[in-house]
């Protein structure tokens, strides 16, 4: 953080010359990758536009081999009656959408998965932002600063699995949350967390709220560092409290960084599935049945991969919307 | 909140006070008196302190369970300081080459992908922030989006197309699988990078007679070195933590990673609890390695790319 | 520019480190081909990691030496991602050629066309099927052989009953009811009976629930169709619900794992359990001065005929893609002779496929030697295997029991819903 700006200083100092050599009229028409006219010709300018198509040409590459294949073929099946299973599948076309539009489990996991994503993405972003914040007072030396910074690092570490089963242990009806809870006379004889209907689907939001929260963190305390001191000081100059600063100052500054994550955590809280799967499998009875733990199902335990592929053609169409959305925002900003 | 407050030991906030009273009373508020100060201080490390017993006390426990034995794991009323501590569990860990294996496995795909990722990811972003061309919207959407088809759906059909391609049981399968996982998060957060950085720098390389690459890797690569380490630190736990795919396109253990090392000891009709835990400190403590050494890159690096992205 | 160094030192080490763990990969990784007429076939399984390490390596390394001309890699993967992996191999057509198999799995694969028919083979090669205690089949041929069986007993904490009052297992549902009833009543952390109703892993409702139909000669099914509102269900059932109400089981039932029960037992907090005999060594291992005992799983009052035993097997298939089915085939064999079965039911704490095997009890709990009595004096019990979506349809019941327990909705309803769910199965 402190050593970018002389290295971007010593370039730029490096770029002036060449600057008086007379490139401001091209960066006026910049937009469209501009050809210098003093060293390329025309076909060299028909060259230039392709150099965009070289950069992403990786990126294509192996997208549209390993990423849209896959998904085609996995939109291709959800327009068959049973792939995989069924050696010659016919053509079907939007029956299984149909089916799996009017099923009632399908209902049920998407509006678990709505109070999940939300939940947690709301979670994310509050403790994100507060503990930010804490990481981020001058009241505390760097040396403790750094200590309590790797600390609220640590949930981002482990591998889910791992998390499934730690949570496990900690919230069994034996376990040491509450036992805590017991020795405190806060509860008579333990809370089943993940057992009971009424409190599973908290408990697993719970969790992911544990294990997700630092990605916002470390994102936001890098914004915060990035704002520049002299807004707040005008801020006060103008006679802004904390609070009146904190809304005017600190939230529309961190925005671009809230939306971008916000987007992120939105689509990979949607589909997170091995949390769900090994702490509560979808029960007690459905109630943190999600649209992964759903797909899953009818994929490996009921074999139905059309219903599974449609399934999640349409979560993808969701969260295609969510794109759109965030790539207008870019534009914007452009 | 504190953020505003002035960066100033206990002596230049004593200094200070008059003029700022003088100034306005919003910088009374901030600098505060002495007194205020130190009740704020407690209030600030009373709630690090809370919320690090929220994100610290479960990995606390995990890690004590890993130097307990498999009932004490389970006994009731749990036990904090173990009564039976061993480092059984890291002895039997550390001296299985399978294992060790897993970890060299894991580290050899990850330091892959980490820096193929890069290598990728920077040469799209370059090309999203400094080039205008017919489909970059339609593009940014597929990345974006792709990334919302739940993998377990991805599973069968991928799973045919690595044997087709005959990268089924390879490194290189695993690498481009998590290449394609974690390309659209290192695109997107280094577009927003590069979109900080002024057009000028490049162009003015350009007529210097660089190549557009030339520009690209000898002034916005040096620049942008802390966004670059950001995205790579994201990218490398997402291929170390990675699971579901490692698993369906590995055959032997041999080519398999820690997650898988430690999903096996997950057994039909029971687990080895300590092992497990004792496989998963030991799993974290690279990526906590890095992280700490990557801190200040880290920190700085994603300022810059997702202020402006 | 300082970090511009270092990140070039950290470049270029990450390269260096990146080639040289490749040249140690690629050293390593196995040559696949051979030339001089040597077969390699593979055995995707589970149990390997399941046994005591090394030791069914060494019954593969037998196998070798008695047939030269075969290499047998062993594949290896965790219990809980085996199916989804064999799926995707069979979906691809990179089976392998042996696999392990769940009996709860058999139809689908079989359905799918993934599996040979081992019928075929059996003739093909000669093989004398009259050893073999039971196959699974599918339209009257065989898909899978039960290499080794799992039986589930009743396993009962003598300390806790002892101190509830109790002084021998419960022999009877009334019994059972009573001793559950008492222990729970101890007080502090104890229950009577813990039942683990996990829709991950849904096979407690054929351990723990369906077993008490069939351990009283009563079936879920009629005809191969189901047949869950019939009174043996009903009965079981409200059995359950009756304890349940009771408080006699064990609290987090509805996320609870097999894995789970047995740490509760192990650590003395549950009076009985359905349990795998497979457990024995695991909790003899991790608490020592446990005192338990293990008896058949009671039945209705005054039921005298054979009683039903649940069991879970580690079963045995070949991959209908396999290019070597005769080598394959060669495999199995050795897997279900006399002296191998014998030695791999010891291993695994198992009762054998092959019905002039026995496991050497020389060396075993003594419990071993009484389970395997009660074993030959009941008949093995579970109808989920060869089921078509066997696990689902554990997944079905599970969801209606659990709000059937929980208060949701009556027995009667909560039945009805299942085999309403049940025969679109079907």
């Amino acid at each position: 953080m402190t050593s970018a700006p002389p290295v971007a200083a010593a370039a730029s100092e490096r770029s002036t010359p060449a600057e008086v050599g007379g490139s401001r009229a091209r960066r006026a028409g910049s937009g469209l990758g501009p050809g210098s006219p003093r060293r390329r010709g025309r076909s060299s300018n028909g060259l230039r536009r392709l150099e965009p198509y070289a950069f992403i040409s990786p990126t294509a590459i192996l997208m549209i081999v390993l990423m849209l294949v896959p998904i085609g073929m996995v939109i291709g099946y959800s327009f068959m009656n049973n792939v995989i299973t069924n050696h010659n599948p016919k053509f079907v076309g939007l029956d299984n959408y149909v089916d799996v539009l009017t099923d009632e489990r399908f209902h049920t996991a998407l509006g678990n998965t709505l109070i999940f994503t939300l939940t947690s993405v709301g979670a994310h972003l509050v403790l994100g932002l507060v503990f930010a914040m804490l990481l981020n007072t001058p009241l505390l030396s760097n040396a403790s600063k750094a200590v309590f910074r790797t600390i609220y690092f640590l949930p981002w570490l482990f591998t889910v699995a791992i998390v499934a089963v730690l949570w496990r242990l900690l919230l069994n009806p034996n376990g040491v949350i509450n036992y805590v809870l017991v020795t405190l006379g806060l509860s008579d004889n333990g809370v089943e967390f993940l057992a009971d209907p009424s409190l599973a689907l908290a408990a697993v939001t719970f969790i992911n709220i544990w294990a997700g929260y630092p990605f916002f963190m470390i994102s936001l305390l890098a914004g915060l560092q990035g704002i520049p001191r002299d807004l707040y000081e005008a801020a006060t100059v103008d006679g802004a409290s904390r609070w009146q600063q904190f809304w005017n100052v600190t939230i529309p500054q961190l925005r671009p960084i809230i939306i971008s994550m916000c987007l992120l955590d939105l689509i990979w809280t949607s589909q997170q599935f091995a949390l769900i799967w090994m702490t509560t499998g979808g029960g007690p009875i459905n109630v943190t049945e999600m649209l992964s733990t759903f797909t899953y199902k009818l994929a490996f335990s009921r074999y139905e991969f059309s219903m599974a592929s449609t399934s999640a053609v349409i979560v993808l169409l969701l969260s295609m919307i969510l794109a759109v959305f965030y790539v207008r925002h870019q534009r914007a900003r452009d | 909140m504190t953020t505003t407050a002035p960066r100033a030991t206990a002596a230049s906030a004593a200094a200070k006070p008059s003029r700022r009273k003088a100034d306005s009373f919003a910088a009374t508020e901030q600098a505060g008196s002495p007194v205020r100060r130190r009740i704020e201080k407690v209030g600030v490390i009373i709630a690090l302190c809370l919320g690090a017993v929220f994100a610290g006390f479960p990995v606390l426990w995990m890690l004590s369970s890993s130097f307990k034995s498999n009932p004490e794991i389970f006994a009731s009323p749990p036990s904090f300081i173990t009564k039976g501590f061993s480092f059984d569990a890291y002895v039997t860990i550390l001296t299985d080459p399978e294992k060790i294996r897993f970890f060299i496995n894991s580290y050899a795909v990850s330091l892959a992908v980490t820096f193929a990722t890069l290598i990728v990811a920077i040469l799209a972003a370059y090309a999203f922030s400094r080039y205008e061309f017919p489909f970059k919207k339609p593009l940014n959407v597929v990345i974006v989006s792709v990334q919302a088809v739940p993998p377990i759906t991805l599973l069968i059909p991928y799973f045919g197309l690595m044997v087709t391609l005959g990268l089924y049981n390879t490194y290189a399968g695993l690498i481009l699988t998590y290449m394609v996982f974690t390309l659209p998060y290192a695109i997107i957060m280094m577009t927003g990078y590069f979109n900080t950085l002024p057009k000028e720098l490049d162009e003015a390389a350009k007529v210097d007679g660089s190549s557009s690459f030339g520009a690209l890797w000898r002034i916005l690569v040096p620049i942008s070195i802390p966004g670059i380490v950001s995205v790579g630190i994201y990218t490398f736990m997402i291929a170390w933590n990675e699971y579901l795919f490692a698993l369906t396109l590995t055959r032997t253990n041999d080519m398999r990673t820690v997650p898988i090392g430690i999903q096996l000891l997950m057994g039909q009709h029971s687990y080895e609890w300590n092992e497990m835990m004792a496989m998963s400190i030991l799993g974290s403590i690279p990526v906590l390695l890095l992280f700490l050494f990557f801190q200040r890159f880290f920190i700085g690096g994603l300022t810059a790319g997702s202020v402006k992205s | 520019m300082s970090n511009v160094a270092r990140f070039r030192r950290v470049v270029a080490t990450g390269i260096a480190a990146v080639a040289a763990v490749s040249m140690i990969a690629g050293c390593s990784s196995g040559a696949p081909a051979d030339s001089n007429g040597k077969v390699t076939i593979e055995l995707a399984q589970w149990w390997e990691p399941e046994l005591p390490k090394g030791e069914f390596q060494a019954l593969i390394d037998e196998f070798e030496k008695e047939n030269p001309n075969i290499t047998v890699k062993l594949l290896s993967g965790p219990y809980a991602s085996t199916k989804e992996q064999l799926f995707a191999g069979s979906a691809a057509g990179t089976m392998s050629d042996v696999v392990g198999l769940d009996g709860a799995w058999v139809s689908d694969f079989a359905k799918q066309g993934s599996l040979a028919d081992l019928t075929q083979l059996f003739k093909d090669n000669k093989y004398d099927d009259s050893k073999l205690a039971s196959q699974v089949q599918l339209d009257g041929s065989t898909y899978m052989i039960p290499v080794v069986n799992f039986v589930y007993p009743m396993f009962s904490n003598d300390d806790l009953l002892a101190k509830a009052g109790v002084t021998a297992p419960p022999t009877n549902r009334t019994e059972f009811a009573e001793a559950a009833k008492k222990v729970s009543a101890l007080g502090g952390d104890t229950s009577g009976w813990v039942l683990p109703l996990s829709s991950e892993a849904p096979n407690g409702i054929q351990n723990d629930v369906m077993s008490w139909v069939w351990a009283s000669g009563g079936s879920m099914l009629k005809k191969g169709k189901p047949d869950l509102t019939n009174k043996d269900v009903t009965s079981a059932v409200e059995y359950i619900k009756g304890m349940w109400d009771d408080g006699s089981i064990a609290p987090g039932s509805f996320t609870q794992k097999e894995q789970d029960k047995v740490e509760e037992f192990t650590n003395g907090r549950v009076g009985l359990m359905i349990d795998s005999l497979a457990h024995i060594n695991l909790i003899r291992q991790n608490n020592p001065d446990l005192k338990f005992s293990i008896s058949a799983l009671p039945a209705v009052d005054g039921y005298e005929g054979e009683r039903g035993i649940p069991y879970a097997s580690w079963g045995i298939g070949v991959s209908e893609s396999s290019k070597h089915k005769t080598e394959a085939f060669k495999l199995v064999e050795f897997l279900m002779s006399k002296k191998i079965n014998s030695q791999l039911s010891t291993m695994a704490k198992a009762f054998p496929g092959n019905t002039e095997s026995e496991p050497d009890f020389s060396d075993a709990d003594p419990l071993f030697k009484e389970a395997f009595d009660i074993y030959k004096a009941g008949k093995p019990a579970n109808e989920f295997v060869g089921l078509p979506v066997s696990e689902d349809l554990m997944r079905q019941f599970d969801e209606q029991f659990q709000k059937t327990l929980s208060g949701d909705q009556s027995v009667k309803a909560g039945l009805e819903a299942a085999q309403k769910s049940w025969s679109a199965e079907f």
